[in-house]
């Protein structure tokens, strides 16, 4: 019987890895669809989804976007689960299904996706909670990085300045950030957590040209310098002579090491 | 098969003593890799054709595989392959005269060849340089302090160093190297001894002598093309 | 006789005021600069000015080299794109304040000042862009002290403060072949050396954002690192007020160089 699960939470509560673990615990036919949420007054939300579905998707190749339509082959009689991941700042004011947001609710019926299951971070105890932060007041910054690559020493200093402060009290970061070898960086980090989580995505495509995938940078936290984010972002940036560059003596190290 | 590397420096577009040593290494059994470190060119004759040969090897010829020494950096920065740099250790030391003849002894047409060769290469864990790692110009001789010859050898990160610069032969063998260090900082202090394992510094020759090492057993046979007798049966096999 | 020994003073008169207020109230009278007297911060003029009027004897760092050549020395040696693009902001914004008497003085600068065994140099006796960090490799260590036909080494450059003796060493050379098969085994102990790093100034990296400095004893040879508190809200403000990138001020407030250092700090440009 097909299950659908709807968790809710607010920003860096640990949605995506616990439906990370639930989809490994599953083991079978899974699907996937971020739902943005909506802003409240000072807390804004930030549009992430593409990030966490090609984190999950990397991490779990078989696993299906139900953001889009030709990717719904589920019938109600096969076991696969359905995750809907929401962003939610608030605690539902009713327990189960009954505390869904009814927005959200003609989101999931248009979707033709109606829930079985309602867990809100910090509602439900069987969510961790550790890491659910109360919120008062939230800016959110949103790039799209797509076709751009980062020098990979730059990347690190301006990553260890963003979240040390350097650009404003940031809550959350996150991030799919390209580098010279094709590869692409999954970056995640929290306030509350110590360290940020870094990941090199499975999928490296081939270092030729500009990438073409997914790459963008969320921000969230408050008194946020967008300007000097951004102009810092561009001297990390490589133009096309250095990518060149790095891509041609990856293709001859490539090719001593087929020799 | 034993592996074996020819290394030669310091032709200075002597063709005939390349064809020599050529024809001396077709004598000697084993998988043999010729290694040239630098001086191809020189101001004392016309190197084109040794230039020529270097690229395109005869059949039958040992494939050279070659790496620039401080003749071609001097060439190189006088024809201006060194944004401003000229030839200024070379006028300083031998005079204009020197100069033009260097330029005059290779014909641009191989200038792009030169620029393209590396300034050493690392095989295994042994630097192949023509002078050292800090410098292209540096001579290092057998009596070159074992510090320095240390430090050369860290620089590179190898285990052995070949080096042509000199053009001496000798093969040298630092063991039980160790010191005492003691540092002291505002997060305290902390001691370390420091040992070194085995290292060695090869000085391959120059011109009609060269250098043949058996890698397997980190053996140097110091040869030249000046004075072998005219049958000779050199035991190498 | 107690002297000290300063470094890497980066523009920032406030850290330079207090270091030599702090030096002055030991009643020492003998002080060495070991360079970078400008660049990133934003008092080049300013500390330029008082280095001299103090007469204080100073050998060229790499910014100073840098500023004077008109083009950084070595891009190279910056860790990232982000440190070179900022690098070239600062040095920019530095050469076009300093005045040209100061440039002159800059210039005139020598790479180092030698006082019997004891010797003053920036980065290493090889190169103002060298660092001789305090974990090196202690052979070649040893051998930059040795070569440079001093006992003790005085270098700044890392902005790390500490004090290095290499001792006790030695070392077995073999000459295992020659053309004429010559052979010969031979021992050799390694002197004892000392490299003193005094840290720095304007632009502190030890894990705190308090200038550091050194003070030597020449009879007991002893060594005291100093750390001195100083207005770094004065300097930061500074910054900001001087139109330099604002991240400068949010680095020096947080203990943190300008642009970060390499990691790998053993590179020596070659050009």
């Amino acid at each position: 019987m097909r299950q659908v699960w709807l968790i809710s939470g607010p920003p860096g509560c640990g949605k995506t890895n616990w439906i990370l673990s639930e989809i490994k615990k599953h083991g079978g036919s899974c699907g996937y669809i971020r739902l943005s949420g909506f802003s409240e007054k000072s807390l804004e939300q930030a549009n992430s989804s593409e990030i966490d579905f090609v984190f999950l998707k990397d991490q779990i190749p078989q696993l299906i976007d139900l953001s889009k339509p030709s990717d719904h082959l589920f019938s109600d009689q096969d076991d696969s689960v359905i995750f809907i991941e929401l962003s939610q700042f608030y605690i539902p004011n009713q327990s189960g299904l009954a505390g869904i947001d009814p927005r959200i609710i003609s989101q999931l019926e248009n979707l033709k996706l109606l829930p079985d299951q309602y867990l809100h971070f910090g509602r439900d105890t069987e969510l961790p909670i550790k890491d659910t932060l109360d919120f008062t007041k939230i800016e959110s910054l949103s790039l799209n990085l797509q076709e751009n690559v980062w020098d990979p020493p730059s990347l690190n200093t301006f990553w260890f300045e963003l979240v040390n402060g350097a650009y404003g009290d940031v809550y959350r970061a996150k991030a799919l950030l390209n580098i010279p070898d094709g590869r692409s960086m999954y970056f995640n980090w929290i306030v509350s957590q110590p360290g940020s989580q870094f990941l090199q995505l499975n999928d490296i495509s081939p270092p030729k040209g500009r990438p073409q995938r997914i790459s963008q940078l969320v921000i969230q936290g408050r008194n946020l310098e967008f300007t000097r984010i951004k102009s810092t972002i561009n001297l990390c940036l490589i133009n096309d002579s250095v990518l060149e560059m790095h891509q041609a003596s990856l293709s001859n190290q490539q090719l001593a090491a087929t020799h | 098969m034993i592996e074996r590397w020819a290394l030669i420096s310091g032709l200075k577009g002597d063709l005939e003593t390349y064809e020599r040593i050529q024809k001396d290494l077709k004598k000697i059994r084993g998988d043999i890799t010729l290694f040239v470190l630098g001086d191809m060119v020189g101001a004392e004759r016309d190197c084109n054709s040794l230039i020529d040969r270097l690229i395109n090897p005869h059949p039958g010829d040992l494939k050279p595989h070659c790496i620039y020494g401080w003749w071609e950096d001097q060439l190189l920065a006088e024809r201006g392959f060194r944004g401003e740099q000229k030839a200024d250790a070379l006028r300083l030391n031998k005079g204009e005269g020197i100069v033009k003849a260097l330029v005059n002894a290779v014909d641009p047409y191989y200038l792009n060849w030169l620029a393209s060769l590396e300034f050493g290469f690392v095989e295994l864990d042994c630097g192949l340089i023509h002078g050292s790692s800090k410098d292209i110009g540096d001579k290092i001789t057998i009596d070159t302090p074992p510090l320095i010859l240390l430090d050369r050898l860290t620089r590179l990160g190898v285990n052995r160093l070949f080096t042509a610069r000199s053009s001496q032969q000798f093969h040298l063998e630092l063991t039980d190297a160790v010191v005492n260090s003691y540092v002291k900082d505002l997060g305290g202090d902390r001691k370390q001894e420091q040992k070194v394992p085995k290292r060695g510094v090869i000085g391959i020759g120059a011109g009609a002598y060269y250098t043949l090492y058996d890698v397997g057993s980190d053996k140097t046979h110091f040869l030249n093309v000046l004075d072998q007798p005219k049958s000779n049966t050199r035991g190498f096999g | 006789m107690k002297q000290a020994v300063i470094s890497c003073l980066h523009a920032n008169l406030p850290a330079v005021q207090a270091v030599l207020n702090h030096i002055d109230r030991q009643g020492i009278d003998t002080i060495t600069c070991l360079g970078d007297l400008v660049g990133y911060g934003p008092h080049p003029n300013e500390v330029v000015d008082l280095i001299k009027e103090r007469e204080i004897p100073t050998c060229q760092g790499c910014w100073d080299e840098d500023v004077v050549d008109g083009l950084d020395a070595c891009d190279c040696s910056y860790p990232s794109q982000l440190a070179e693009r900022r690098g070239h902001l600062a040095h920019k914004w530095t050469t076009e304040k300093l005045t040209n008497e100061n440039k002159d003085f800059l210039a005139s600068l020598p790479t180092s000042i030698r006082r019997d065994k004891l010797l003053f140099v920036h980065g290493s006796p090889n190169s103002q862009h060298e660092y001789l960090l305090p974990d090196m490799d202690a052979f070649a260590a040893l051998e930059r002290v040795e070569m440079s036909g001093a006992e003790t080494l005085f270098c700044g450059h890392t902005h790390l403060p500490y004090v290095r003796e290499l001792g006790q060493g030695s070392i077995r050379i073999t000459l295992k072949n020659t053309p004429n098969k010559q052979t010969e085994e031979k021992e050799i102990n390694l002197p004892m050396r000392r490299i003193i790093n005094a840290g720095s100034v304007g632009e502190p990296r030890h894990g705190g954002s308090k200038a550091t400095y050194v003070i030597f004893d020449d009879k007991t040879n002893n060594i005291d690192i100093k750390e001195v508190s100083y207005d770094i809200d004065r300097t930061c403000k500074a910054i900001i007020e001087a139109g330099l990138p604002s991240i400068f001020a949010w680095r020096l407030n947080h203990g943190f160089e300008f642009a970060e250092l390499a990691e790998d700090a053993s590179h020596v440009c070659e050009r």
